[in-house]
């Protein structure tokens, strides 16, 4: 077991005054405020009680109203100001307590073997049920005790993801909770979300325990790029995970500058179906009669239904034997007319979908399935990039993200109910599915109809979980935004935004301030079920630094003299 | 010379009780008795009690009144009645400790000195050493006076314990004293605001 009664090695900050569970704690400050700042971890240590809590306000007090607002300074002597300031002005901390430990009597106690006895596991951190003395001393968090909350980081699971603002400890997310439930990825643009994005993704492929199939719209994930603040390279995961990683592009050709793609994605038209095409209802206006009319091309083509009808023409009319003009055999209103369909309806939905059926990446039979390759290296435990290359449009980015999601939907729920079933011995591998943009697909209008909204409520018994990255959480679904697991936050702007995050979790009004106020590029927040308590951190750098933490120390090239020599083909004389 | 000789007798007791007391001397002796200093008296079985100086009375008879009141008074009239008269001047002293087998408290004593029990003035070594014993706590019996200038008897007091202090070389017995006073007196702010103000005035002399 840990030392027992781990004396902090930070200085007492302040003592609590008063508060309690509901209304936060109060801590009368005995160091200048500046040394504390919103958002600060500290831990309040009473009788063998340890609490642990998060600081959400700074107040000017004053033991009367009066001393304050004088100008002390100027009615007395310089020393006797002071002394009248230093008694009588305070700074109080407000400190939202989150968890507690029972760490036992003192272990050379004469209590301390029967407590033992009762308590036979090491104490372990739980949610705050009781508040600690009246002048329990208060300190800030030292590495022990955030390693104690977060881990230790192991650069596997235990990932380090940033450091605590007022000291440097390092901060670590368990990635395996992580995974377990869907999470999110929220900032302003320029709030640094991408690189928390790339930082996080690639904490995940290295510790391997999930595969992760990212939808990279942006084309940022998968190679290399330039950042656009500072003109400086930044890695993609395809470079710095060769063989972890699959990138493939949308379309053939999709090509990511010098780095070439894995395998291209072109998707059959017999892999499309009519559920794909409702979800696309607001994007190409959809009316309410293109149900029933894709439900008949389903009825008569099947599998077959977007070719066929891709094929029909609109307008075509051939003469009959009494010379009247009627539909032609292969166009949309003769079709119509069989299947008792309005020909005006079926004529309108075949203009609505001329989009798709243009789309260069859909084609009747490619030459390889590129569906089938991404799932397989999926359960294959390989990491996928998709990147969109060109193809960079709404529509697209909704099409395929949905029929893709729905393809892994029906492959991982039956692997699940295989392995429930024991039909097979595996267990499914989890994964994350990395979605950009997601307001897109995710809000209001679209929830209902997208694959994503299932997955964020069901999907985890199935080992399914999303990755939200967004700018707009505001947009995202309520009912989706209140399912996500684990919050990481960058600076948000907008009232709404900031609500949204922070929907459904306790303590907001003091969490709210701490959001408004991150500093961009350099600080988030991270909350949720996923963490053991929310805290603001200074967030990981992405750079040279971070891989070779990841990896070990760069090894250099060898020079052209050390290859020769390992060859024994060395010149030198010795 | 022990202290007892260097301490200056300054009168005998009239009245007494554990929280004050008054000595009276005649007016002659009335150059060295000041308000706020800190006088004593040893008692039969060698305590001794110790107080603040917070008043000195003179007091009327009829014959002051008759004078006072006549066109005008022979200049060996008025050397008379003050030199000669037996009504004793008044010196009413606030206890703030005693002493009791050579240890000091700030307390008040178990029981009153007696009267015509001689009261000292203490010498600037006793002040020295009485001030500066229990983290001043002796000062907050002078926050108990109610019908006083509390603050020009702690300013008078301040200023002989402050230059007594200095000139036995210790600077941090004035700026602990107001500290002292200001956490006894932050929860009263008109109080401690008039005492501050006779403190800065009294600096700025």
């Amino acid at each position: 077991m840990e030392d027992h009664n781990l004396l902090s090695q930070n200085p007492t900050i302040g003592y609590v005054i008063s508060g309690g569970l509901e209304a936060n704690l109060n801590v009368r400050l005995t160091v200048p405020p500046q040394e504390v700042q919103e958002g600060a971890f500290v831990i309040i240590d009473s009788n063998h009680w340890r609490f642990y809590g998060l600081v959400t306000d700074l107040r000017l007090t004053a033991i009367d109203e009066q001393y304050a607002i004088q100008l002390n300074s100027q009615r007395f002597a310089p020393h006797l100001a002071e002394y009248l300031n230093k008694q009588t002005l305070f700074t109080d901390l407000a400190v939202m307590p989150v968890l507690m430990k029972d760490n036992g009597p003192d272990i050379t106690s004469p209590e301390y073997p029967a407590w033992r006895l009762e308590n036979t596991d090491d104490p372990a951190p739980m949610p705050v049920k009781t508040i600690p003395n009246h002048h329990a001393p208060v300190k800030l968090a030292d590495q022990a005790d955030i390693a104690d909350i977060f881990g230790e980081e192991d650069n596997k699971t235990i990932f380090r993801v940033g450091s605590t603002r007022e000291q440097g400890h390092p901060v670590c997310l368990n990635l395996d909770k992580f995974v377990q439930r869907s999470s999110g990825i929220f900032g302003t643009t320029g709030s640094g979300k991408s690189f928390l994005a790339r930082m996080i993704l690639a904490g995940l492929i290295h510790a391997d325990h999930a595969s992760t199939l990212i939808f990279d719209m942006h084309n940022e994930y998968g190679p290399d790029t330039t950042s656009s603040d500072t003109g400086n390279a930044v890695f993609g995961l395809k470079g710095k995970f060769t063989n972890k990683v699959r990138l493939v592009g949308l379309g053939a050709g999709t090509k990511f500058g010098n780095m070439p793609s894995d395998f291209n994605l072109e998707i059959s038209h017999s892999d499309i179906t009519t559920e794909d095409v409702l979800q696309l209802t607001q994007i190409l206006n959809l009316k309410e009669t293109s149900a029933t009319t894709l439900d008949k091309l389903e009825n008569d083509f099947h599998e077959n239904w977007f070719n066929e009808f891709m094929k029909m023409n609109v307008g075509g009319v051939v003469e009959n034997e009494d010379g009247k003009m009627e539909p032609a055999p292969d166009s949309v209103a003769f079709w119509a007319r069989q299947a008792g369909i309005h020909p005006g309806a079926a004529e309108a939905l075949r203009s609505k979908l001329g989009r798709l059926f243009n789309r260069p990446y859909l084609i009747d039979a490619p030459a390889s399935n590129g569906l089938k390759a991404i799932i397989t290296a999926l359960q294959d435990k390989r990491h996928v990039v998709l990147s969109f290359g060109k193809y960079d449009s709404e529509l697209d980015y909704l099409l395929v993200t949905n029929l893709i999601t729905r393809k892994i939907r029906d492959a991982w729920e039956q692997s699940t109910e295989d392995f429930h079933s024991g039909k097979s011995k595996v267990e499914p591998r989890p994964l994350v599915v990395v979605v950009e943009e997601a307001h897109k697909l995710l809000n209001r209008e679209m929830a209902s109809q997208t694959i994503f909204s299932t997955i964020a409520r069901e999907m985890r018994k199935y080992y399914v979980t999303l990755l939200i990255i967004d700018q707009r959480p505001s947009q995202i679904y309520d009912e989706v935004m209140s399912q996500l697991g684990t919050r990481i936050s960058g600076s948000l702007g907008d009232e709404d935004d900031i609500n949204a995050v922070l929907s459904g979790l306790p303590g907001r009004g003091g969490l709210r301030g701490m959001l408004a106020k991150l500093q961009p590029k350099e600080e988030v927040l991270m909350l949720g079920w996923g963490v053991p308590m929310p805290i603001p951190i200074r967030s990981r750098r992405y750079d040279q630094q971070f891989w070779i933490d990841i990896f070990g120390e760069e090894r250099k090239p060898k020079t052209k003299e050390e290859i020769l020599k390992a060859l024994g083909m060395s010149n030198d004389p010795d | 010379m022990n202290e007892e000789q260097t301490s200056i007798p300054i009168g005998k007791l009239m009245r007494a009780e554990n929280s004050q007391f008054v000595a009276g001397c005649r007016v002659r002796e009335l150059e060295t008795p000041a308000l706020g200093a800190l006088v004593k008296v040893t008692l039969e079985d060698q305590s001794q009690i110790y107080g603040l100086i917070t008043n000195i009375l003179i007091n009327d008879d009829s014959l002051v009144r008759q004078l006072v009141s006549g066109v005008s008074i022979p200049t060996e009239y008025t050397a008379d009645n003050r030199y000669n008269r037996n009504l004793p001047v008044e010196i009413h002293v606030l206890t703030v400790g005693y002493a009791q087998n050579g240890q000091i408290s700030h307390r008040l004593p178990p029981r009153p000195p007696l009267s015509l029990d001689v009261l000292h003035l203490c010498n600037s070594n006793e002040l020295c050493h009485f001030t500066s014993l229990n983290e001043q706590a002796y000062l907050r019996h002078i926050l108990r006076l109610l019908d006083q200038p509390v603050e020009e008897l702690l300013a008078a007091h301040l200023r002989q314990a402050k230059a007594a202090h200095e000139d036995a070389s210790d600077p941090t017995w004035y700026p602990l004293a107001c500290q002292k006073l200001i956490t006894l007196l932050r929860d009263d702010y008109q109080r401690l605001t008039t005492v501050l103000d006779v403190l800065t005035e009294l600096e700025r002399e």
